[in-house]
């Protein structure tokens, strides 16, 4: 008896060391397209938001609070304007049916009444939008678990892989331009091995998607790079 | 206050949604708003085949955001209770406003993680005479994701986000689809009947709605 519980615990450890190395199956790919100057100056902000669901656009909200929280973090934290402040502040020229689709739009948008003074009481220096989500892409395996007046357990295996596919397109509302854009292609494999004890190792693709688009984009507005 | 049945569905109430104060130009009008008695207490249900019922109560919700939006709207702005005679109030308009049809989806219908609304209102127009001039239907949409706000919470910002972009929609385009604007001069106007001309027909004036805009675009 002891035996086979010795040999259970080193199937167990096995599967779970193994399954570990393989866990950290996460590729990702981080660009950026530069289009204009940026820099931004003490008590400037950004406001980050979705493209609108009327264009098709599915950004999950806590991905998008992610990337807020993510930048405006730190040391060298940029002043991130909460978007339901922002939308509320300039009501209704930011709703899912009325924002500007293109940079064309600003001109016209900041000459109606109250617009360029709102923004600029807000402070808010770039608009970032964001495109893109996260999806199952593959996945198989199976699991089956059972429980009974003994006890209970879990058996098999099961994988899946996410894929997050994001882009963040940053408009300057100084020189109502577009400055660029920031994309983050993440691509991650979770494993669920079960020798009576689940052992989840899951691949955080959407959080990694979140800090590199994050950390990319605080790069890209803080460089006053020449484009 | 929310409510839950458990897996038999869910009911959600809509508390006393508000809009955000426009940043817009106010038309100088006189206005005024009769509402229907739905707008006093709206309920929807929708059964799921085979599956839970959802209903959707907007208690007073459309009547406070109409009253919102005109107030914003127009300088001089009032509610119209009961069925007061236009040419008594002095107005130079007064704005019906009502429901056509009104739809929700749940995540289990649309296999996504969505609930998303629909609202169909109907803006009536009539003049200071008491004339119709316009008769203008507008679809508003909202949606809102389920995985951040749980079921009941989002259906209802979804109906929230259905009603802002009702509001937003009449904001941008209630005077290039209805002329209000126009009742103001023409009410001021000090235009004499002339003897040799036959009385106006209120069938025959033109009634400005999207329909006849897009017939004409067509």
């Amino acid at each position: 008896m002891s035996d086979f519980r010795h040999s259970i615990a080193r199937r167990v450890i096995v599967v779970a060391i193994t399954a570990t190395l393989l866990g950290a199956c996460v590729t990702s790919r981080v660009e950026n397209i530069r289009e204009g100057n940026t820099g931004i100056l003490e008590g400037e902000g950004i406001v980050i938001m979705a493209k609108s669901y009327h264009l098709g656009n599915e950004t999950e909200a806590k991905f998008i609070s992610c990337v807020g929280d993510s930048i405006g973090r730190g040391r060298t934290g940029l002043r991130v304007v909460p978007y339901t402040e922002f939308v509320d502040a300039l009501f209704p020229w930011f709703e899912p049916r009325t924002a500007p689709a293109e940079t064309k739009g600003l001109p016209t948008l900041m000459s109606r009444p109250g617009v360029a003074e709102m923004i600029k009481e807000k402070g808010v220096r770039y608009v970032v939008w964001l495109d893109g989500d996260t999806d199952k892409v593959a996945g198989g395996g199976s699991l089956s678990c059972a429980a009974g007046p003994g006890g209970g357990g879990c058996f098999g295996f099961a994988w899946w892989q996410n894929d997050a596919n994001y882009e963040a397109s940053v408009w300057d509302l100084d020189g109502l331009e577009d400055a660029g854009t920031v994309s983050a292609d993440v691509s991650g494999t979770s494993f669920l091995p079960a020798i009576v004890v689940p052992i989840p190792l899951i691949a955080r693709t959407q959080t990694k998607a979140c800090n590199a688009l994050a950390d990319q984009l605080k790069l890209f507005i803080v460089s006053e790079e020449i484009a | 206050m929310l409510g839950m049945a458990g897996c038999a569905g869910s009911s959600v109430k809509l508390e006393n949604p508000s809009i955000p104060e426009p940043l817009i130009a106010q038309l100088p009008l006189k206005v005024g708003a009769r509402y229907p008695e739905v707008f006093d207490s709206f309920v929807h249900e929708e059964q799921v085949i085979g599956k839970e019922k959802w209903s959707i109560d907007l208690g007073r919700a459309n009547r406070i955001l109409f009253t919102q939006l005109f107030g914003s709207m127009f300088t001089e702005f009032s509610v119209i209770e009961g069925d007061a005679d236009v040419r008594d109030l002095g107005l130079d308009a007064l704005i019906e406003p009502s429901i056509d049809a009104f739809e929700f989806s749940v995540p289990s219908q649309s296999q996504t993680d969505d609930f998303a609304v629909w609202i169909r209102y109907r803006i009536k127009i009539l003049d200071a005479d008491g004339v119709q001039v316009a008769n203008w239907p507008i679809a508003a949409y909202g949606k809102s994701q389920t995985t951040t706000f749980g079921g009941d919470a989002a259906l209802q910002r979804a109906a929230v986000l259905a009603m802002r972009d009702a509001a937003a929609l009449i904001i941008l385009q209630m005077d290039k689809a209805t002329g209000i604007s126009k009742l103001g001069d023409a009410k001021n106007a000090n235009v004499e009947p002339q003897p040799d001309m036959p009385p106006a027909d209120p069938d025959q004036m033109n009634l400005l709605t999207t329909a006849a805009k897009e017939s004409h675009d067509e």
